[in-house]
């Protein structure tokens, strides 16, 4: 293979963003270029090599072998498992994981199940309002930005959905007014119209009262703070339609658990002066996917139990860190978890099959280990955007090994093997 | 040279009047999928005398496969515990079922298998906003054991006003035909028209059919008459499928007859017309007028959108009537607005039989029903999970065919609006069994164009439901006795055997190509999916020939 080629359209997985207006070149099989570059967007896509390996028990095996010996073990390990699904899935990979969740009556979670679970569980509690993101660049007017600057984690948010001209929005930035809320250390964006730093402590007060003025019942306040952000809530109530946005995974970092709830019924209470979307930033690749698809095959978003032959919600427990439990003999990684070191410690122990992306390069003893590509960058199909909008992926480079057909082939495996037990 | 799949159903009451078969006992011969006129002796038999012999159900109008519905099942896990779907156990052979949970908005593989255990083999998702097409065809491709499609949602959508207010109704007739094929959708849907963009720009509502929506000079008018004409242009198989303006409001009744006389002979199906026929000022049935105008218009169809009393959710592009019913109810509530096409609004609802409105909607139902004329024109419908969840078919079929069973309801439900309804003054019609089947498959399938649906002549898809006679007509409807699919037998006695894959019906009209070129410029000014990632690629079945 030799020469340079370019895809255009391809769509990034960088972080939620979604871009699919991205020109990747490619020379001998890697990514030289990749425009409009965003420091996150290069970072996720690299040169895109990645290894191709397949072991069992460390040796290298082919994949009708691994998939074998991944179907018995866990057979072995069924009532007793996780799968977990990992955020570099396509959603028809993420099918297939599910499939294998049911039938092995294992527990299944996502990536987001610790980071974004509170969002999620909010919304079970009120609704909410929202938008996909091209509402916000047609017609938000007033964008309050509430602890967040999208400029590191979503480089292009303003460039794709501020700074643009949009159908009601015909002068783009110009005709927009944005406000930055800082919490203590979370900052505002720098580039807006009007800020105001709110102390932590004060944050869900300041929240509950704005939603009260909007509503039409708050008193004058004492403490200057919450006098402004009165005034912001007044201020957003007159808007033609207000956009609010927060970090739905702001990183490691335990954030106030009622700010999305609190958020939500802000937003939700604006719609009666006048139109408002509250926008859940999320990270890369297809981790909204995971929740969607977990959502249309067993009615949750995250942490489902199929131990007694039938989905179970779980959200108190969450993510990988429920392997401590001796509950689990086995666990099924399918894309790329995200693991600390005394994880590592727990999966090297038990039963480990990994798939997916540099499945054999975990820094653990995996009994399988099957290299695939990575879903947008070497696997087509689909993944869907932070605001739920399904994307086609056009991925520039070709797939080796994808994890859709390796996981459609355990998948059938792990049937024929059910199959032989019940007869 | 491999046999061929053959079934003799035989013996049995046969209802296809479709092909003008009132309850004669024939046999019914399935070769290799399709209806056959006859078969050799020694085909395999299903012996089903003294049974009662139909197609396979046809669901016109359902909310089952789109985003909306799994914003839906996210907002419900109180409703998903509380009714556990564990898989059911198939022939050998058959493959793995697969688990799910249930409600007002079960997730797919439930969906579908809930759908053939009711004797439903053909089902369509109503509304789905087109960015969202590739997400409905993922949740059908989970949803086994019944052909479908969906309704792609127009008439709020930012290119097509552009089209309306310029008066290029010819380039919107191309636009509505290049959907549809990006989209991979059957027909077109039009909900609230011009009234979510309303919604979403600040006018809040459009009421009336000259409503004007600001800054653009377009009417719901206009918009109707245009979407009318594009669905004739593009020879598409089931007519505009309209929602109107005004859903669930006191006196919509008058604008949804003026949209029927707006659209002067051309042809159109109304939706769930229950939650369109409300008398004015205040709350009064306005059933009468509309479904006599119906009755004298064999151009239009309807259906009913009956409320049945119990727990619903109801998910609408109706943006700004969920906002009201959010406001009304007090109980969660989602919105969300999609980017230059349509809207979604999400709240779940309980109909008390003691709530005097939701009685009156009752009622207002089966005024609907006993009222027709027609009942090729007529379908019968929950709008799941809207009025209720499709699994009170076998109930609402039961008031259909009962005027005992009707009347012992009726002594139930809270009167105080039910002064002067139809109903309340004692209509007596019941249906019967071949009214039944023609309201829910062979009326249906023949609205949809679906040649090979609904009927039992020889070419027709081998889907029939069979039934074990019961003087408890709900419990009759509820388990049949048998439900092939494709000629193989799906269900036997409320135990799903087999769960095979439905297959996807779409449409890919053809379209003048000048549009395309004006349509990336669309895009490329407001849309942040490239024009090149938005049409849905790889949908395995052939569209439907026009």
């Amino acid at each position: 293979m030799s020469g340079t080629s370019r895809v255009e359209h391809v769509t990034c997985l960088g972080c939620g963003c979604g871009c699919d207006d991205v020109s990747v070149t490619v020379s001998e099989g890697r990514i030289i270029e990749v425009t409009p570059a965003c420091p996150v967007g290069r970072a996720w896509f690299g040169d895109g090599s990645i290894p191709l390996e397949i072991r069992r028990s460390g040796q290298p095996a082919s994949l009708d072998q691994a998939v074998a010996e991944a179907a018995e073990l866990l057979l072995e390990a069924r009532g007793r498992m996780l799968v977990y699904i990992g955020p570099d899935l396509t959603s028809q990979a993420q099918r297939h994981a599910v499939a294998l969740a049911d039938l092995l009556a294992a527990t299944v979670d996502s990536a987001t199940s610790t980071t974004a679970a509170g969002g999620l569980l909010a919304v079970q509690q009120r609704g909410r309002a929202g938008a996909t993101l091209g509402e916000v660049r047609n017609r938000a007017d007033v964008l309050l930005f509430w602890g967040m600057d999208p400029a590191p984690r979503y480089p292009r948010f303003m460039a794709r959905y501020v700074d643009p001209t949009g159908t009601h929005v015909p002068e783009g930035r110009r005709g927009r007014t944005l406000i930055g809320v800082g919490v203590g250390p979370d900052p505002a964006p720098k580039e807006v119209d009007l800020t105001l730093t709110i102390d932590p402590s004060e944050e869900i007060t300041a929240l509950s009262l704005m939603r009260a003025s909007v509503q039409g019942y708050a008193r004058e306040q004492r403490s200057p703070g919450l006098t402004q952000a009165i005034a912001i809530a007044n201020r957003l109530a007159k808007a033609r339609y207000a956009v609010l946005v927060h970090d739905a995974e702001p990183g490691d970092e335990p954030r106030n658990s009622l700010r999305v709830e609190a958020l939500i019924a802000l937003t939700q209470a604006l719609n009666g002066p006048t139109r408002a979307a509250l926008i859940s930033l999320r990270a890369g690749g297809n981790r909204v996917g995971a929740e969607t698809v977990l959502t249309w095959q067993t009615g949750y978003p995250f942490s489902v139990d199929y131990s007694r032959g039938h989905p179970r919600y779980d959200p108190a427990e969450r993510g990988v860190g429920r392997l401590g439990s001796d509950r689990f003999q086995a666990a099924l990684l399918v894309g790329t978890p995200a693991l600390d070191g005394a994880l590592s410690g727990t999966l090297g122990r038990m039963s480990t099959v990994a798939i997916g992306p540099r499945a054999s390069q975990t820094p653990f003893a995996t009994r399988v280990a099957i290299d695939t590509g990575i879903a947008g960058i070497h696997e087509a199909g689909t993944a869907y955007r932070m605001d739920e909008v399904p994307l086609q992926l056009r991925p520039p480079l070709e797939a080796q090994r994808s994890a859709n057909e390796v996981l459609r082939a355990l998948v059938g495996a792990v049937r024929a093997g059910l199959g032989r037990s019940q007869s | 040279m491999s046999a061929k799949a053959q079934l003799r159903i035989a013996g049995g009451t046969v209802h296809d009047p479709a092909n003008g078969v009132d309850g004669e006992v024939r046999d019914i011969c399935i070769e290799d999928g399709r209806i056959v006129q006859t078969l050799p002796e020694g085909a395999p038999r299903l012996d089903v005398r003294g049974m009662v012999v139909m197609p396979g159900g046809v669901d016109i109008h359902s909310h089952l496969a789109s985003s909306s519905c799994n914003h839906a099942r996210r907002l419900l896990p109180e409703e998903h515990a509380a009714d556990p779907a564990p898989a059911p156990s198939l022939d050998e052979s058959a493959g793995s079922p697969r688990s799910g949970t249930g409600g007002t908005v079960p997730t797919t593989f439930t969906t579908g298998y809930r759908y053939a255990g009711l004797g439903y083999t053909t089902v369509f998702d109503a509304a789905v906003a087109p960015a969202m097409a590739r997400h409905s065809h993922a949740e059908l491709d989970d949803t086994p054991c019944v052909d479908g499609g969906f309704f792609v949602l127009m008439g709020n959508d930012e290119y097509l006003l552009r089209q309306v207010a310029a008066g290029e109704r010819e380039r919107a007739r191309d636009y509505a035909g290049w959907l549809l094929g990006s989209a991979g959708g059957y027909a077109i849907k039009i909900v609230n028209p011009g009234g979510i963009e309303a919604w979403k720009s600040g006018q809040r509502n459009l009421n009336g059919l000259d409503d004007v929506l600001a800054g653009r000079g377009v009417t719901p008018r206009a918009i109707l008459e245009t979407l009318a004409d594009a669905a004739n242009g593009l020879k598409l198989p089931h007519p505009i499928h309209i929602h109107c303006n005004n859903l669930g409001i006191p006196g919509n009744a008058a604008v949804t007859l003026a949209t029927m006389q707006a659209l002067a002979g051309r042809r159109a199906h109304f939706t769930h017309l229950q939650f369109h026929a409300y008398g004015g000022p205040g709350w009064s049935s306005g059933a009468r007028p509309l479904i006599e105008y119906v009755n004298s218009h064999a151009e239009l169809s309807v259906d009913v959108g009956q409320v049945m009393f119990g727990p619903a959710t109801t998910v609408t592009a109706d943006g700004p009537v969920e906002y009201l019913l959010h406001k009304s109810s007090g109980r969660k509530w989602v919105n969300i607005d999609i980017e230059l096409e349509t809207g979604c609004g999400i709240v779940p609802l309980l109909y008390k039989d003691k709530a005097a409105v939701t009685a009156l909607q009752w009622a207002i139902g089966l005024e609907l029903f006993l009222l027709s004329a027609d009942p090729w024109r007529v379908v019968l419908s929950t709008d799941h999970p809207n009025g209720g969840s499709f699994l009170s078919y076998p109930k609402l079929i039961q008031l259909l065919m009962d005027r005992g069973a009707r009347d012992q309801g009726l002594k139930q439900v809270n009167p105080k609006l039910l002064a002067g309804s139809t109903l309340a003054d004692g209509l007596t019609r019941e249906y019967t069994l071949n009214e039944i089947a023609i309201v829910t498959r062979a009326g249906p399938a023949r609205l949809l164009g679906l040649t090979h649906k609904g009927h039992l002549g020889p070419g027709a898809d081998g889907d029939v439901t069979v039934y074990a006679r019961n003087p408890d007509i709900a419990a009759m409807f509820a388990t049949p006795r048998y439900v092939v699919k494709g000629g193989a037998l799906m269900v036997e006695e409320g135990q799903l055997r087999r769960a095979p894959a439905g297959r996807r019906l779409h449409v890919r009209p053809g379209y003048d190509q000048a549009v395309v070129p004006h349509l990336r410029r669309h895009f490329e000014a407001y849309s942040t999916i490239s024009f090149e990632n938005y049409p849905v690629q790889g949908i395995t079945d052939e569209p439907i020939a026009l």
